[in-house]
């Protein structure tokens, strides 16, 4: 059974646009006819263009966000329906610097996001250290949040997403921004995490990144699915739409992907 | 859930007072207001103006501590962007926000002692508490009817992003409305309405009456009655909000900044 199903999932997003006079609403469809599977212990990849809907996608898999159709289900649970025991198993992180108390210490900040999820006192404290020890904060355990860098701040993002030793972890955009030294550095926390058994659901511009680290992915483009499989499926999928030239890498795959793929419907379909 | 309950004041404590603001309002605005209302009363006669001036004070200072805090909270877990991380935790939301305004609560009751050193620091004022078994019960309901009414308010603001303006609104009026700094009988009678369903009005008649040489039960019945009585009512408008809420925010996706 896979960890994730998402079938014909849909989202729509309200925009409201403020005039001087009048407000009108425009709807915007995040995300549209969706249908991936992810297999348990795997990292799998969501690559697409600013807007595509990645972010709306993980929000509704988390449980952020109602999908407007369609389905979608964490370890057989329906996200609509049965997000309260969804949340004891999963958990999330948002690439960049938001998402931890800042004014707080980063043990401090684990032990806090740890008890939300009802584990006892001494295994959380001895879940904490585990995990600033495996992302290389053990020694600034004390030191308040603000005083982090942007990849220190990564790092304790990664482990305050496994502090409830989550089924799924989802992570959208989570090297953003990080000198290339860290992102090596959190592909290893990733991949370990991975070997522990952790599912992996990842967002990423860095296609690279996607080849080194996902073991499926799928291309979305304004809110559909244009290719998914392995990476070497998605690379023999951008071949096809440039039959002429040699495409050899995920990068080359993707761009051909995304500008063969621009024969969707608009996506905004006017006011009302 | 106690531990989860614990460990959200702890570090609700820890974030309130890590906030300049909140110990300027805590520690200074007390100090401040003692002065003013002290002026405010030095020429008007009234007995009962010690009460008003320590009790006065003191209740403003929780009254926005708590106000400012827990409506602010929710905005700067949002701009901190730990909301998502808080709403979709196996632990109740609803418990989180209590437990946050009980730490509030309890970092706040320290402007009543300031209000009160002030007092007897500056002016020799002190309050005579005949009663002081009485008092502390009118204080622990006047925390819980503070507690009680800053839920509901404070949900509001997970349904909005005008957080400002709603606690500019409420931390003025409220102190005059609820009779903190002078008596109700001075405002306009259409006011008398809306003074009577904010829980503060009562809790400061509770106070008020603590403070009487003989105990006058016929009203200490009454008024614990509103109080009781408003504080049901709070927490099941804090019952239909979250229902709306659990549904709305993931409809609509107001737990994020820019969206
Ligand atoms: N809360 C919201 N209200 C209105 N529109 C939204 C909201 N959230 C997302 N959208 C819109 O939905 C579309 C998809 O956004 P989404 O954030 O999922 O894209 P993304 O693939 O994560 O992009 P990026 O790579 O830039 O992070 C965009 O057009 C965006 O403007
Ligand atoms: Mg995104």
């Amino acid at each position: 059974m896979p960890m994730i199903k998402v079938d014909h999932l849909e989202r729509d997003f309200v925009q409201q646009n403020i005039h001087w006079w009048k407000r009108t609403s425009t709807i915007v469809h995040a995300v549209r006819d969706l249908s991936f599977a992810v297999q348990p212990g795997e990292i799998f990849g969501l690559l697409g263009q600013n807007g595509a809907g990645k972010t709306t996608t993980i929000k509704t898999l988390t449980t952020l966000l109602l999908p407007t159709a369609g389905t979608a289900q964490v370890n057989g649970l329906d996200v609509a329906r049965d997000y309260k025991a969804i949340r004891q198993h999963i958990n999330f992180i948002f690439g960049g610097e938001l998402g931890l108390y800042r004014r707080l210490s980063a043990r401090d900040n684990l032990l806090y996001f740890g008890s939300l999820y009802r584990l006892p006192l001494p295994t959380l404290a001895k879940r904490a250290d585990e995990l600033l020890a495996l992302v290389g904060l053990d020694n600034e355990a004390e030191r308040l949040v603000e005083t982090f860098s942007k990849g220190m701040i990564q790092k304790l993002q990664i482990a305050r997403g496994l502090i409830n030793d989550p089924s799924v972890l989802f992570m959208d955009e989570p090297t953003i921004g990080l000198d290339a030294m860290s992102v090596q550095n959190l592909h290893k926390i990733i991949l370990q995490a991975k070997q522990k058994g952790t599912t992996i659901v990842l967002t990423t511009h860095y296609l690279h990144e996607a080849e080194v680290l996902c073991d499926h992915l799928v291309v979305i483009d304004q809110g559909q699915k244009v290719a998914g499989g392995t990476v070497a499926e998605v690379i023999d999928a951008g071949q096809k739409q440039v039959p002429d030239t040699a495409i050899t890498s995920l990068e080359d795959a993707y761009i051909a992907l995304i500008e063969g793929g621009g024969t969707h419907d608009p996506r905004h379909l006017g006011n009302h | 859930m106690i531990h989860v309950i614990w460990e959200t004041i702890k570090v609700q404590m820890k974030n309130s007072w890590a906030r300049p603001m909140f110990r300027f309002t805590l520690v200074a605005s007390p100090v401040l207001n003692t002065v003013l209302i002290y002026e405010m009363f030095l020429h008007s006669g009234r007995h009962d103006a010690t009460s008003y001036i320590i009790l006065g004070s003191g209740l403003m200072g929780l009254w926005s501590s708590i106000c400012f805090s827990s409506i602010g909270d929710i905005a700067r877990d949002r701009y901190m962007g730990v909301l998502p991380f808080l709403f979709t935790s196996p632990s109740n939301y609803n418990l989180l926000i209590v437990a946050k305004t009980i730490g509030n609560t309890v970092l706040a009751s320290l402007t009543l002692v300031i209000s009160a050193v002030t007092a007897a620091g500056l002016f020799r004022l002190t309050l005579q508490i005949p009663h002081p078994g009485l008092f502390i019960a009118a204080l622990l309901v006047t925390i819980a009817g503070f507690i009680a009414i800053s839920i509901p308010i404070s949900y509001l603001m997970l349904l909005s992003r005008k957080t400002g303006l709603y606690m500019n609104v409420l931390d003025i009026p409220v102190t005059l409305l609820c009779g903190f700094v002078f008596p109700l009988s001075m405002l306009p009678s259409w006011t008398r309405p809306i003074s009577a369903v904010l829980v503060p009005t009562w809790s400061t008649r509770l106070l008020q009456l603590s403070l009487r040489i003989t105990p006058d039960w016929p009203a200490w019945r009454t008024t614990l009655l509103w109080n009781g009585g408003l504080i049901v009512v709070y927490v099941g408008l804090t019952a239909l909000f979250w229902r709306v809420i659990e549904h709305r925010v993931r409809q609509q996706a107001t737990l994020e900044v820019n969206e």
